[in-house]
């Protein structure tokens, strides 16, 4: 039986520090950056609030419910996408006001619609290490 | 009262595939044809702007190797870091720099070899938040764009093939335009073209190729001096970056010409119906129709029952890229977005052979650059030219 494609887990802490967001997915815990200063959440990680433009920033985990706002389905991906092809892709909206972009999972293919809710799901990259997907409420 | 700066010559390469030449090398066979055909010589040129090139990504130098390659002493140098949009980019810089008293003749270059080196490395490039989904590539970026649009708005694919036949008939038009995009395509043939990210087709998208463009930028007064009688003048650019970079949960439908078209049209005191011809951006065919909604040819969310109304050709209402754009003609690399500004100024200068526009006096050329996350794109910038 053939391995499956490696899915390597990035690098964290690269541009800015994103730790705690991989912390928090190996416990399963979506954690996203939240300004103090006004009380919103964003994402991707930025080195400050792009609310505010100050650091205070810190991680919150969030509910993990939302709204599919865009969705597609990837036919043609670069060489680590390629084997999990088609793939269903979307931009979820979650509750607290910020998006998100992830993989749908387990979930009918008639019901991958843009409105449909999804909960959190957790996908498995490479060291069994999860990172955030979701699927739609059946 | 303030002199006009104008562009007072142009030229282009062939785009081609896969050359194995660099950067620089175009750079240089665009550079010698543009003064062959201004009759300058390389010490007229005191100013440079320099398209930063995919195939030269993480060349802090750029600019200055370009100066050294060319054979340039310039009192103003620009490294032109703004994707698609650094070649209008660069001619507004220009025209500031000239105006200033910076340089008094300014090259604006832009070349680029992708077809073999491919993208390069990024430094803030998010790759944590959309490598593991597979979603880090434009076709996923847009396909995800083009479902909201086609949510909100209803997206009818027939629009989009006729934008990417429309330019098509145009690359058959065009001798600079890549030899194997050069034959015409039928709506069938869009319409059964493979799907890369539902709902984005192979055929709304662009291929990287390899090619170069460069202008010549200097008063009007300079350009008579110098009997350069073929000159067009940029009567009103904006630009603007990160549109929307201050939300969490932007309608991403919107972009940055939302703020810039109606700006830039306002400046030049023209309405839609005044712009002789359209050359966007296009690296894909939704913000071709997206840019048309922005500009006010059409109401917002009527992009469809616009395109589809609409004679499109060099001969119709609202002539469209007509050099095939960068879907029909190639993209080479982020020089690419001199190509519409080349097809801008070559049909007002009654050039276009074959594909020339009857009696043009304006064009709006525009560019975009940089895919954020999760949101429309980053820069948009658009410039009106009048013969």
């Amino acid at each position: 039986m053939p391995s499956p494609a490696p899915r390597p887990v990035p690098r964290p802490d690269v541009y800015v520090h994103t730790q705690p967001f991989w912390t928090g997915a190996r416990e399963r815990k979506l954690l996203l950056q939240f300004c103090t200063d006004t009380g919103q959440f964003q994402h991707h990680p930025r080195p400050v609030s792009i609310h505010s433009g100050s650091r205070n920033l810190e991680w919150r985990e969030v509910c993990g419910r939302g709204v599919i706002y865009a969705c597609s389905i990837l036919r043609v991906g670069r060489p680590d996408a390629a084997a999990r092809l088609p793939l269903d892709i979307a931009t979820i909206e979650l509750e607290e006001g910020v998006r998100i972009i992830a993989n749908i999972i387990d979930s009918p293919a008639d019901s991958i619609r843009i409105d449909a809710a999804v909960v959190l799901a957790w996908d498995l990259l490479d060291d069994d290490m999860p990172y955030p997907a979701f699927k739609v409420v059946g | 009262m303030q002199q006009n700066i104008v562009i007072a010559g142009y030229a282009e390469t062939p785009i081609a595939l896969k050359t194995g030449r660099s950067a620089f090398d175009l750079a240089g066979e665009v550079f010698a044809d543009l003064l062959a055909k201004t009759g300058l010589s390389p010490r007229d040129i005191d100013g440079l702007s320099a398209t930063l090139p995919l195939s030269e990504s993480g060349n802090v130098f750029l600019a200055a190797y370009m100066a050294d390659a060319l054979g340039l002493t310039p009192t103003w140098l620009n490294a032109s870091g703004l994707g698609g949009c650094s070649a209008v980019g660069g001619v507004a810089r220009a025209q500031s720099a000239i105006r200033d008293g910076a340089c008094k003749i300014a090259l604006v270059i832009s070349a680029d070899a992708v077809s073999l080196s491919g993208p390069g490395h990024f430094g803030a490039y998010r790759a944590e938040f959309s490598e593991p989904q597979g979603v880090q590539t434009p076709a996923a970026a847009f396909g995800l764009l083009m479902s909201r649009y086609d949510h909100q708005y209803g997206l009818d694919p027939t629009a989009l093939g006729k934008i990417a036949v429309t330019q098509r008939e145009h690359a058959c038009l065009n001798a600079n335009a890549l030899e194997k995009l050069r034959k015409p395509l039928t709506m069938d043939d869009y319409l059964k073209s493979r799907m890369i990210a539902d709902p984005l087709r192979v055929l709304d998208c662009v291929m990287f190729c390899d090619g170069a463009n460069a202008f010549l930028v200097m008063a009007e007064s300079e350009a008579r001096a110098r009997g350069l009688s073929k000159m067009v003048l940029p009567t009103a650019y904006a630009e603007i970056t990160n549109y929307a970079g201050d939300q969490s949960c932007p309608d991403i439908t919107e972009s940055g010409f939302w703020r810039i078209g109606p700006q830039v049209l306002a400046k030049a005191g023209l309405k839609p119906d005044a712009i002789d011809m359209f050359q966007p951006y296009d690296d894909f065919t939704i913000a071709v129709m997206m840019q048309m909604e922005a500009f006010g040819f059409c109401e917002r969310g009527q992009g469809s029952a616009y395109v589809l109304a609409t004679d499109l050709s060099y001969r119709g209402a609202l002539p469209l890229n007509t050099g095939g754009g960068q879907i029909s003609a190639g993209q080479p690399g982020l020089a690419g977005g001199g190509l519409n500004l080349a097809e801008g100024v070559r049909q007002l200068f009654g050039e276009g052979e074959g594909r020339q526009i009857a009696d043009p006096k304006t064009a709006l050329v525009t560019g975009i650059g940089t895919i954020p996350y999760g949101r429309n794109w980053s820069t948009s910038a658009a410039m009106i030219l009048e013969a």
